[in-house]
């Protein structure tokens, strides 16, 4: 009879009660699976960076003309700063300012682009590389794995040698051919892939030269001759307005501006305007004040019905930071 | 889900208090699973011992051989402490008394001593389950309502409530609520198995139990008859 057995101890199920709790903290612990992002295209990272450097490379073109891009924007400050005033690009060109103007914006586009191909070309051939290498250890691999093999069948079997030894060159011949057309194919695709990259790259340059023209000629027809270094930095001043985020606010804004009646020309107001990475408004408040209460009030409602600027969600996080807190001023001249 | 919202992370950020809780509570889930499996092989093993003597009683075996059998009386479990305990009083009173009643009384209150002490081993620490069941979920919810107005403290000292300030702490206090339910839950189901486990094994002792009165009796019954006649 088995009495000793049925008083149980605390020992093994202390033992098991632990290595359930350790079996469920490992279950929390583990990453199990989950569908991770996909890595970004290089293609892609590629549009992102000429962006960048597009982005970088315009202030200090609009640093260069600084004082008359400001000069420019109060005197214009209503005219459309997108690109997409090739629309209303003018059917007959002011003949005697075209070619000067479009000369400088040529160069520059042509140096932006040469740079660009190159930067393309010289990504598609680091990548050839790469494959190239990769290419060649599998190679190595399968050439190892084949001498290998055929040592052991000489050794087994002698009297086959023969047509086993046709039957491996015509493997190996295979081999040789399936391997150069891989090879081949990576090449081609390779070349393919720089081809369309040189072919994007052309594409931009294309468009930013027709875009500069035709800027150039928009502005040239409204300016003045003695206005033309004026009205190239006006352009830039535009395009630069439509990326910044902080021009679009305030165009927002002045949208939604109803001025009193009391506004002068003069007036002038400061205002803060705090947002959520959402773009959503937190606060605004006048730092600087016009002096006149009414205005003050119209300028922050009128930032009340701009909000939210849904445009922040899509910029940079760093750029967003920059522009959780900021300040823009507003004067009555700005939309008129 | 980010590294930072990962469940040890969040509990190595939680506040003292909220740890705490935690601590006791994962002290409180150790000891109702030690209990769970402790409690669990040992009415296996009574189950298994009783259908053992079960089988040998009514073997018809000569039930003073049994008795002889059978170790001593601190050692014997189940129903074979029943046994052993009425057959004692029934060999003593024998010896003494010629009156059928008072046999009968005596070994009854023998079994029903034995009984009560068999309830009492069957049913030990199960009580200890019985309250990690029902308190735990009130601990962890202690847990979570501190964090949580630990959150909404922080929350009042911060420039911009937004919703990414406020979720690791609420996160952080869940967590407390989620330990209470993991430590409740088997208690409460296997509370409820082994409880029922255990009356079922003590009916069968009293059944057990009335049965062996019943053979006394008839025995009593035909030895008392032979004397009168």
């Amino acid at each position: 009879m088995a009495k000793r057995e049925r008083r149980v101890g605390y020992g093994w199920p202390t033992l098991l009660a632990i290595g359930v709790h350790v079996a469920a903290l490992l279950l929390t612990i583990i990453k199990w699976p989950a569908s991770e992002p996909e890595p970004t295209s290089s293609s892609v990272v590629q549009a992102t960076l000429v962006r960048a450097e597009t982005a970088t490379d315009q202030p200090q073109q609009t640093e260069e003309s600084a004082p008359a891009a400001s000069q420019a924007e109060e005197e214009t400050p209503d005219e459309p700063p997108a690109p997409d005033t090739n629309e209303e690009a003018p059917s007959e060109p002011d003949e005697t300012s075209v070619p000067e103007v479009s000369d400088t914006a040529v160069e520059q586009a042509r140096a932006e682009a040469q740079r660009l191909q190159e930067e393309a070309e010289r990504a598609a051939q680091a990548r050839a590389e790469a494959e190239a290498e990769r290419q060649r250890q599998q190679e190595e691999a399968e050439r190892r794995a084949e001498a290998e093999r055929q040592r052991q069948q000489e050794e087994a079997e002698r009297q086959a040698e023969a047509e086993r030894q046709r039957q491996q060159e015509e493997a190996e011949r295979q081999a040789e051919a399936e391997r150069k057309r891989q090879q081949e194919e990576a090449e081609r695709q390779a070349e393919a892939e720089r081809k369309r990259q040189q072919e994007e790259a052309e594409a931009a340059r294309q468009r930013e030269l027709a875009e500069r023209a035709a800027q150039a000629n928009a502005s040239s027809l409204e300016s003045m001759i003695s206005e033309e270094q004026q009205s190239i930095a006006n352009a830039e001043q535009a395009r630069e307005a439509a990326n910044g985020f902080k021009n679009l606010v305030r165009r927002y804004v002045e949208q939604s501006w109803n001025l009193p009646p009391s506004a002068s020309r003069q007036l002038r107001a400061i205002v803060r305007i705090q947002l959520l990475p959402t773009g959503e408004l937190v606060g605004a408040t006048i730092t600087q004040s016009s002096g006149d209460a009414a205005f003050d009030r119209s300028v922050i409602n009128a930032v009340e019905r701009a909000a939210p600027f849904r445009e922040m969600s899509e910029l940079d996080a760093s750029v967003q930071r920059q522009f959780r807190e900021f300040n823009l001023d507003f004067n009555p001249e700005d939309i008129r | 889900m980010n590294d930072s919202m990962s469940i040890p992370h969040l509990i190595m950020n939680a506040s003292l208090v909220v740890q705490l809780v935690m601590l006791l509570l994962l002290a409180a889930s150790v000891a109702s699973w030690i209990v769970i499996f402790q409690r669990g092989f040992a009415l296996r093993r009574a189950e298994k011992a009783y259908r053992d003597f079960e089988d040998r009683f009514w073997s018809g075996v000569d039930l003073n051989e049994l008795y002889r059998e059978l170790p001593a009386e601190q050692e014997s479990l189940g129903a074979e402490h029943v046994f052993r305990s009425g057959f004692r009083e029934f060999n003593r009173l024998m010896a003494k008394t010629q009156s059928t009643e008072a046999v009968l009384e005596g070994v009854q209150r023998g079994q029903r001593v034995a009984l009560s002490r068999e309830e009492d081993r069957l049913q030990l620490h199960l009580t200890f389950l019985a309250t990690v069941a029902s308190a735990s979920p009130y601990i962890g919810l202690f847990g979570t309502v501190w964090g949580i107005m630990g959150s909404f403290q922080s929350l009042s000292m911060a420039q911009q409530a937004t919703l990414s300030t406020v979720a690791p702490w609420i996160a952080e206090a869940l967590v407390a609520t989620a330990m209470g339910l993991f430590a409740a839950i088997p208690a409460v189901i296997f509370y409820n198995r082994l409880s029922a486990h255990a009356t079922r094994l003590l009916g069968k002792y009293e059944n057990f139990a009335e049965e062996f009165h019943a053979i006394l009796h008839r025995n009593l019954q035909g030895r008392s008859e032979r004397a009168a006649s």
